[in-house]
């Protein structure tokens, strides 16, 4: 039997980790209970990609982006983190309550602790190059003493990729992150992700139903729809020409590759 | 007021005990406030009260015909098991046993969600008010005992009561000053501090024990309306002018100690009931603070909307 986690050793140079995946998943099943709802699942995410995770409301996207992130188990299946593994997320729009006072620099900054360093009292402090570094790559820092609850829906998605970027991130998952925009904005979302990624050389994942943008970004993609039991992942072309996608999506894309 | 301070030997342990109370449940408030469980506060009393009166009810039902077959005394016992069996069957014991228990579902994750977790606190309020006085119907001489001491008194603080809650409040703040970052982190982005390794469910457990300790222990020696007014208007009134959390800590701890000295202070010189006077000056607290938080410079501030 297969064990459902792993660790592979972390590379000891950039060179070396050209190539790597951060996280391989083969046979991959995910669901509630000890109910699968996706078809087994393989694919490897490596640094510098651009993934983009399709499919309806309900198909299953969550919740695969849950497994994923270890936030909850995988029913079968896989999955080897590279070792140490620094993955965030960007969670949809609402997975923060806005009620609570916190300056745009206060909500970047708890993205700062890892583990067990919320016990350093100075961990935050040694801490404040990245959070700046975050918040320039954002273009945030303006916004610093601004309450995160006041902030426009694009400047909040901005915030909150400062905030996963802090940690120096290995992989990046962001589920919708442009709901609730204007198209200008979810450009200049899209736009963002793709500049932290080059200059940063991470491997992201993006839920999104924002295709003609994210289809412009990505490399590579997993599709996936619990009601006709699809689940499928690999390169743009490739899953763009699959029967699957065509039979799903086709009206959206005719003459896709 | 010169006159409540000449008498300061006489006051100083309960107008202490109110302030440290205050500043306690002030702090540990603003998660309650923040995570909207304001209920747990009278849930976890009328939890304790179960506790004490089942305490009451082995002692009576048990433990005293069984210490009286052996030929002694039902109190004050001299063997070890005698000891063990007090111990064991003490109120304090009771009550604390009695609200781990009944945060223990939320703790283990088995309640979740706030709509959940009310319904909840409201099968333990309702559980907790029902067996005491299902219980209560069997041990009637021990009811006024029960009465003083779950619903203790913010008048008059015994020496040995001032000592415990002190403790209590040093303890229970120095690990929450310690590890306020991981305590916020798992309260108000629990998935994001589960990506990012940090230890939730063990954070979240101690939490809630501390806020079961911390409110069973006030309860007990001050009572349970001024314990329910720290934990809830002091927190009110912080998030109203704080620009993060960590400000409404700090702002919440001093308005909670504040209202617990200075209602302390106000029912001496105008002779009204403590635990009221105190629940009147933290609510002044919050009274003042949304009035501040209107006429704070910027609060209309408008909002830049570009991406």
């Amino acid at each position: 039997m297969q064990s459902p986690s792993a660790e592979t050793a972390r590379p000891k140079s950039p060179q070396e980790a050209k190539g790597r995946p951060v996280v391989d998943f083969s046979h991959l099943e995910v669901g509630y209970g000890r109910s699968a709802i996706l078809p087994p699942l393989s694919g490897a995410f490596e640094r510098a990609q651009i993934w983009g995770l399709v499919g309806r409301n309900g198909a299953g996207k969550s919740t695969l982006i849950r497994t994923l992130l270890g936030l909850q188990p995988a029913i079968a299946g896989r999955i080897a983190r590279l070792e140490g593994l620094r993955a965030t997320h960007v969670p949809q729009r609402h997975a923060y309550d806005l009620s609570l006072p916190c300056r745009v620099v206060d909500f970047v900054r708890a993205g700062l602790d890892r583990g067990w360093s919320f016990l350093d009292p100075l961990h935050v402090r040694r801490g404040r190059a990245k959070v700046e570094q975050a918040m320039l790559e954002t273009q945030t820092e303006h916004l610093a003493s601004m309450q995160f609850s006041s902030l426009s829906e694009g400047q909040k998605q901005r915030a909150m990729i400062a905030r996963a970027l802090v940690v120096d991130p290995d992989l990046l998952i962001l589920d919708e992150p442009t709901s609730a925009m204007d198209p200008m904005s979810e450009k200049a979302i899209f736009e963002l992700i793709q500049s932290v990624t080059v200059q940063r050389g991470l491997a992201v994942v993006i839920a999104s139903h924002q295709m003609s943008l994210m289809f412009g970004l990505v490399s590579h993609i997993v599709f996936v729809d619990a009601d006709d039991g699809i689940a499928i992942c690999g390169k743009k072309a490739q899953i763009l020409g699959s029967d699957d996608f065509r039979r799903h999506y086709g009206f959206m894309f005719e003459g896709a590759p | 007021m010169s006159a409540f301070f000449d008498a300061w030997p006489l006051f100083h342990d309960p107008a202490l005990a109110g302030m440290l109370a205050g500043a306690l449940l002030g702090f540990l408030g603003v998660y309650v406030v923040l995570r909207r469980f304001v209920f747990l506060t009278a849930a976890i009393s009328q939890a304790a009260g179960l506790g004490v009166a089942t305490s009451f009810l082995l002692r009576l039902m048990v433990v005293a015909p069984l210490l009286a077959s052996d030929g002694h005394a039902a109190h004050g016992g001299t063997s070890l098991a005698e000891s063990v069996l007090f111990s064991l069957t003490s109120p304090t014991v009771g009550a604390l046993a009695m609200t781990l228990l009944a945060i223990l579902p939320i703790t283990n994750g088995r309640v979740r969600g706030n709509a959940r977790q009310d319904s909840y606190l409201g099968v333990v309020f309702l559980a907790g008010s029902a067996g005491t006085l299902a219980i209560g119907t069997r041990i009637v001489q021990e009811l006024q005992d029960i009465q003083s001491l779950l619903f203790g008194s913010a008048v008059a603080v015994l020496p040995s009561d001032f000592k415990v809650l002190a403790g209590v409040a040093a303890l229970t703040l120095g690990v929450h000053i310690w590890g306020w970052r991981g305590f916020t982190a798992v309260s108000f982005d629990p998935d994001g501090a589960k990506v990012r390794g940090l230890p939730v469910r063990l954070l979240d457990l101690l939490l809630f024990v501390s806020l079961a300790v911390g409110i069973s222990t006030s309860t007990r020696i001050l009572g349970a309306l001024p314990t329910f007014g720290f934990s809830v208007l002091p927190a009110i009134a912080a998030v109203q002018i704080s620009a993060n959390v960590a400000r409404a800590f700090i702002w919440a701890t001093l308005f909670g100690a504040a209202s617990g000295f200075l209602g302390y202070i106000l029912a001496f010189v105008h002779e009204l009931p403590v635990g009221a006077s105190q629940v009147l000056v933290a609510g002044a607290f919050v009274v003042v603070a949304v009035v501040a938080a209107k006429l704070r410079p910027g609060a209309q501030r408008p909002v830049p909307k570009q991406a």
